[in-house]
């Protein structure tokens, strides 16, 4: 859909940069993004892309607001304890932005969701199961997938852009047969805003997508906020992947 | 010399190791290291044997069994699941 006055007025502060500007705006305007996990990765990602105007959202998580979600699941209010992650989501991010069509699924991930036509899949899951449904489903469809997670102080993020690279994808570098670590944020806590910093850094991976600026298909990225310090890493194609490896072509 | 590097909460249980180590070329890999920190590290040993630990050399996330080099950074690198 063109953009219309009121787009105009609210986005703004995109069109006046020359690297986005009214072209890049309608490209948001037409991307379809699904957001599998609407916890503390998945608050901030998808309040920016609302916010962005990328036009169509689909948001995808079975669990209800807990009290413990809100101190740092900034999409939630004490009054949404008890109801469903989805249903209090679409309400507050159609307030934000009433011109986004948001589609909610209160179930897991399933192929079934992930066939629905997206351009592009956000991983704010917290367990490897989802991510290497989403991950196969994205390498057999050839759609970018952008995928992070946060634990303590430190968090991780990778983005393949599985339309212009067919090798390397997430289970290259986790193993599919791996176990759960130990840790997680339900036995040993997370610091909020360490959610935050990476759910932006998501959104923007996102925005650069579909804008065309992003380059960096399987390079992993650490934040450790207790130190300030990030790390940034090459990966590479494992021949014996069950995904992109040699054996699955 | 091979320089360690023990990123995020690993660097908290990594306080008293030597960040460098003397290998021959070719002979060493990163498993073999965490075998030898298991000798007198053995809370950190515990740790970097939990599943979905990477390892990167310099910069490239590398297998256990990748040979470590003189001059190489070895990075051990913690899971991080959670969202």
């Amino acid at each position: 859909m063109p953009l219309n006055d009121d787009d105009f007025m609210r986005y703004s502060r995109h069109l006046l940069m020359g690297d986005i500007g009214e072209l890049g705006q309608q490209r948001l305007s037409d991307a379809r993004v699904l957001i599998v996990g609407l916890g503390g990765l998945g608050c901030p990602v998808a309040l920016y892309l609302v916010a962005a105007g990328v036009g169509q959202i689909g948001l995808c998580d079975p669990d209800r607001v807990d009290k413990t979600n809100l101190q740092r699941q900034v999409l939630y209010r004490t009054d949404d304890c008890g109801s469903l992650k989805v249903g209090c989501a679409k309400q507050a991010l159609e307030a934000l932005n009433p011109g986004v069509t948001i589609s909610a699924f209160a179930r897991p991930i399933d192929k079934e969701i992930l066939a629905d036509g997206y351009h592009l899949v956000v991983d704010c899951t917290d367990n490897l199961a989802a991510r290497q449904i989403i991950n196969d489903a994205c390498y057999a469809q050839r759609i970018p997938f952008v995928s992070a997670a946060a634990v303590g102080w430190e968090g991780q993020l990778v983005a393949f852009d599985f339309g212009r690279f067919r090798s390397l994808c997430f289970n290259c570098i986790i193993d599919h047969n791996s176990a759960e670590p130990m840790m997680n944020c339900a036995n040993s806590g997370v610091v909020g805003p360490v959610l935050g910093i990476m759910g932006s850094m998501q959104a923007t991976t996102v925005i650069r997508l579909l804008l065309g600026y992003f380059k960096q298909h399987g390079e992993m990225t650490r934040y450790d906020g207790k130190r300030g310090q990030w790390l940034s890493m090459h990966c590479s194609r494992n021949q014996q992947c069950p995904t992109c490896g040699a054996a699955s072509v | 010399m091979i320089d360690l590097l023990f990123f995020g909460r690993l660097g908290d249980l990594a306080a008293e190791v030597d960040r460098s180590v003397t290998c021959v070329d070719g002979r060493a890999t990163p498993l073999a290291i965490r075998e030898w920190l298991a000798t007198e590290h053995q809370s950190l040993a515990k740790e970097l044997s939990e599943p979905q630990v990477l390892v990167s050399v310099n910069k490239m996330i590398v297998k256990w069994d990748q040979p470590l080099f003189d001059g190489d950074e070895l990075a051990f690198l913690p899971p991080v699941t959670g969202g």
